[in-house]
């Protein structure tokens, strides 16, 4: 890619002058829309931590309960992320926890014949091509991607029910079950790990603000963002006393959650899936192959479901043919709680986490607090669509305020 | 047929819009029952405020409307409606899953929507117009042509009086414009309506209409019997003696492809199904080359062929002598910039900001570690974009939507200055921009071509071409049909072969024998 050095029209030599600042917009940055999810995540966890404390019972932000939290959003967590993609590249995932639950009943059958490895290998390509067929039913057939998902969702289950012929599935093969629970439960003493990566994220933060401010620049919001991250992570190893097990799914969950995080945010491949879904048509114009984005979008979400479904089997060593029900909801209601547009183009894995963090986090405590389970439908269902109503609104509010 | 009383008199109706622009300076209009009233003008000539004002969508700011001799005020289009006048907008506005006879009597005040009642009134309707559609299919199921006719329909069922058809035919193709040819003279001619009838075609006006007004710059500046006229007369009228906003610049440099000079872009038999004939072009190196033709003249479908953005295409396309893939990623990668004609639908991306728009068909300029953006270098991008372009921003960081029509236009143009684009296609680059826009955008192709890079535009504004073109291609009904050297041509001539049959080519367009209207 030359950039054209002989033209008139070079525009790579126009000098950037020293009025180049992000002017941050911090009414926005710190406002509903893009805080939302994390206010309302801290103010869940507040508050539950007040009233435990204050009826007597062991503290809610017990490292004990906070790890179990994480360690129960993990999966659901990791298909929210990959929903999340879906999500921006315009196209919807209703089969998620079918081909999860595919994914698991394949990994269970096998592991006994093959071994526990090849099992799951064969397990991730059926959810893969699972994938594929959804993302090409989409793509080359025209279909909306909600009623074909609708389809494969119900007609996948059906396929479980017919490789299981309607019973569990089971794998007893010492020698798979011991595998699956070193893959599944193994522990890390993360301290250390934590404390390195709140430290770093903490000292990178300090040196980019202290070079924006000796450059005079004004404050930016990431940089707060690195700040309040590496503090809380800092802190949380401060009140931990030194031991801070994580468990094998939230590692998994971590660095998926980075790697997806990263490429979204400053790859190419993120920012051609974002054109993708905020216009596709323009996204066609400037040369993006938007069929196979939106293809390995579909592909990338149910290979995540399949992982997630490896987990989901290791975790309980055996499969129930209607196991994993209903959790595409769940999925898409963290997504949705992060702020994620259903119109495609916009959405942050980040939100979406956290997101699935406050909707487990809310089961917990009805848990903890013995509110009983009848609650809970009711309570959850309307925390989704204050989110989505707090969303719309702010975005109404936001396009009719700048206006030049 | 003679003229009688006129059913609807305009008497120096002027428009001024609340920011300041005129429309309308002062029009009169006579509008007579049984006979077609043919309505032209260049774009911004005020065609489509004068219709809104007929409409009753918009209130003239001063002069009378006479309906049937007594002064009236419309003040909405209802108002309109009852009082006896109706009017089939260009883009027609139907309801696509409802059935025709729905649409149709849409506006109707039954409790019942597909009674026997209105079947009867539906039969009536077609016995007259001597059209006949199974009322009910779905709208959606109908081509563009069938629309008009429903919608036609649909204005003639409310029993008016007056009839306004904007542009009817113009994304019409040629046995569906028969269609509403035949809707019009029967309307006119047998049901004795007054109709109103806006195009920019040339020949159909001649055919159709008995009676002329031509408007330019809000003034009317002609008004004739059709009989007395002809094409050439009309374009005359259309075109004026206009102080063209460009200076011509002396283009001195022959760019005609010299022999032995590997033609920029190559194409052979370029089409696509029946909307593009084959077409075979070469331009060269630094030329720039327009695409003269009406809406729905198959201009837009060359550069979608060229740049294999169109998947039925078929031909051939060399730039600069190789062949490439057949995808839009293919064309970029050769060195191929496409500025659609739609800026909203197919030009930016609404949730992204200015930097993020212009950076994003040449990514890999910017990125190190296989992919990694450089967030510094793409501001860098959009601010030197803003600088050259004189983009009105005040940082990249203004989301596009927030811009105006012109400045977001520039921001799809300067997308393509950040790799080495050889080849511009620019799909009517200054359509609904301001004038100084126009001007920045056509000054921006003319240095483009200094820098030997090739620009096709196209453009129905046709002084816009004469100014900065080398060669000028004139598009009519999917094909090429003439070719002139800018400096050799006129818009009055490029007028006349886009709207009609003028010119001494080798037309193989003709026409439709077309001779019901001129009997006045």
């Amino acid at each position: 890619m030359s950039v054209a050095k002989k033209h008139n029209i070079d525009l790579s030599r126009v000098p950037v002058t020293p009025t180049d600042k992000v002017k941050p917009n911090w009414r926005k940055a710190l406002g509903l829309q893009e805080m939302g999810v994390y206010y309302a995540l801290a103010l869940l966890i507040a508050t539950l931590a007040g009233v435990t404390v204050y009826i007597g019972q062991d503290n809610y932000l017990s490292i004990q309960n906070m790890s179990n939290v994480i360690y129960q959003t993990s999966l659901i967590g990791m298909m929210a992320v990959a929903m999340t993609v879906v999500l921006i590249s315009g196209n919807f995932d209703l089969s998620v926890a079918s081909v999860a639950a595919f994914s698991a009943v394949v990994l269970v059958a096998n592991a006994a014949t093959w071994g526990f490895w090849p099992a799951a290998g064969l397990a991730m390509g059926a959810a893969m091509l699972l994938g594929l067929l959804n993302g090409a039913i989409v793509q080359f057939v025209g279909i909306n991607a909600f009623i074909v998902t609708l389809g494969t969702m119900t007609a996948v289950r059906g396929l479980i029910l017919l490789y299981t012929d309607g019973r569990s599935v089971s794998v007893t093969a010492p020698e798979v079950t011991d595998i699956m629970k070193a893959f599944e439960g193994g522990r890390h003493e993360g301290f250390w790990f934590i404390l390195i990566v709140g430290l770093v994220l903490f000292i990178y933060g300090s040196w980019i603000g202290l070079r924006g401010i000796k450059a005079g620049e004004p404050l930016r919001p990431a940089v707060v963002g690195y700040l309040a991250g590496g503090l809380v992570l800092v802190l949380l190893c401060w009140a931990s006393g030194g031991e801070l097990p994580i468990r094998n799914p939230v590692l998994y969950m971590s660095i998926f959650t980075a790697t997806v995080w990263f490429t979204l945010s400053f790859t190419k491949i993120g920012r051609r899936l974002y054109a993708v879904g905020g216009n596709a048509e323009a996204a066609r114009l400037s040369g993006i192959n938007v069929t196979k984005y939106r293809l390995m979008a579909f592909v990338f979400c149910s290979m995540t479901a399949g992982f997630a479904g490896i987990l989901f089997a290791s975790r309980l060593r055996s499969m129930n043919p209607s196991g994993l029900q209903g959790a595409e909801l769940t999925v898409i209601a963290a997504a949705i709680l992060g702020g994620t547009s259903l119109f495609g183009g916009a959405g942050s894995v980040i939100k979406t986490l956290a997101g699935a963090l406050l909707l487990y986090s809310l089961t917990n405590g009805f848990n903890i607090l013995n509110l009983g389970a009848n609650w809970q439908g009711l309570i959850e269902g309307c925390v989704v669509v204050a989110a989505a109503a707090i969303y719309t609104i702010g975005d109404k509010r936001s396009k009719s305020k700048t206006g030049g | 047929m003679q003229a009688q009383l006129p059913i609807m008199q305009l008497h120096g109706v002027e428009k001024t819009f609340a920011n300041g622009t005129t429309a309308l300076r002062g029009v009169n209009l006579n509008i007579a029952a049984g006979r077609v009233h043919g309505l032209l003008g260049a774009n911004g000539a005020g065609k489509s405020t004068l219709i809104k004002i007929l409409s009753g969508a918009y209130a003239a700011s001063k002069g009378d409307m006479i309906w049937r001799g007594k002064s009236v005020r419309l003040d909405s289009p209802k108002a309109a409606n009852k009082m006896g006048v109706a009017t089939v907008h260009q883009h027609i506005p139907l309801v696509p899953t409802l059935s025709i006879l729905e649409n149709i009597f849409l506006d109707d005040n039954g409790l019942w929507r597909n009674s026997a009642d209105l079947h009867r009134r539906f039969d009536a309707l077609s016995k007259r117009m001597g059209y006949w559609l199974d009322p009910d299919l779905a709208v959606s199921d109908l081509s563009i042509g069938q629309r008009q006719m429903v919608a036609i329909f649909q204005a003639f069922g409310t029993g008016a009086d007056l009839i306004v058809l904007d542009e009817p035919t113009a994304s019409l193709a040629l046995d569906e414009r028969e269609l509403v040819y035949a809707a019009v003279k029967q309307l006119s001619k047998v049901e004795g309506k007054a109709v109103l009838f806006v195009s920019h075609f040339l020949d159909e006006v001649m055919a159709l209409t008995d009676q002329v007004t031509v408007l330019r710059d809000g003034v009317v500046v002609m008004t004739a019997e059709t009989g007395n006229l002809n094409e050439s007369l009309i374009a005359e009228a259309i075109v004026g003696k206009q102080v063209a906003a460009l200076e011509h610049a002396p283009r001195h440099h022959a760019r005609q492809s010299a022999s032995g000079v590997t033609p920029r872009l190559t194409t052979k038999n370029l089409a696509s199904g029946g909307k593009l004939h084959p077409i075979s072009l070469e331009i060269a190196p630094g030329e720039v080359v327009g695409l003269a033709g009406l809406l729905g003249s198959g201009r837009s479908e060359v550069l979608h062929a060229i740049y294999r953005a169109d998947q039925n295409a078929t031909g051939e396309v060399l730039l600069d002598g190789k062949p490439f893939g057949r995808s839009t990623g293919a064309a970029v990668a050769a060195g191929i910039g496409l500025v659609p004609e739609d800026r909203n639908r197919q030009g930016i991306v609404p949730d992204f900001e200015i930097w993020r728009n212009i950076t994003l068909p040449a990514l890999d300029g910017i990125t190190s570690f296989g992919g990694v953006l450089s967030r510094k270098l793409e501001r860098a991008r959009g601010w030197s974009a803003i600088r050259t372009l004189s983009i009105k921003a005040s940082s990249p960081d203004i989301l596009v939507t927030d811009l105006s029509g012109g400045n977001a236009q520039k921001v799809t143009i300067a997308r393509w200055f950040f790799s080495d684009v050889k080849l511009f296609l620019l799909d009517e680059p200054t359509a609904g921009i301001d004038v100084g826009a126009k001007a920045d955008i056509l000054r921006l192709v003319r240095e483009l071509s200094d820098e030997g890079r090739s620009v096709i535009i196209v453009s129905s504004e046709f002084e816009e071409l004469l100014a900065v073109c080398d060669r000028i291609l004139v598009m009519r009904d999917g094909r090429c049909i003439a070719e002139r050297s800018a400096d050799k041509t006129s818009e009055h001539e490029l007028l006349l072969l886009a709207g009609g049959h003028g010119g001494e080519d080798d037309t193989p367009t003709t026409p439709q024998e077309l001779n019901g209207g001129r009997n006045a």
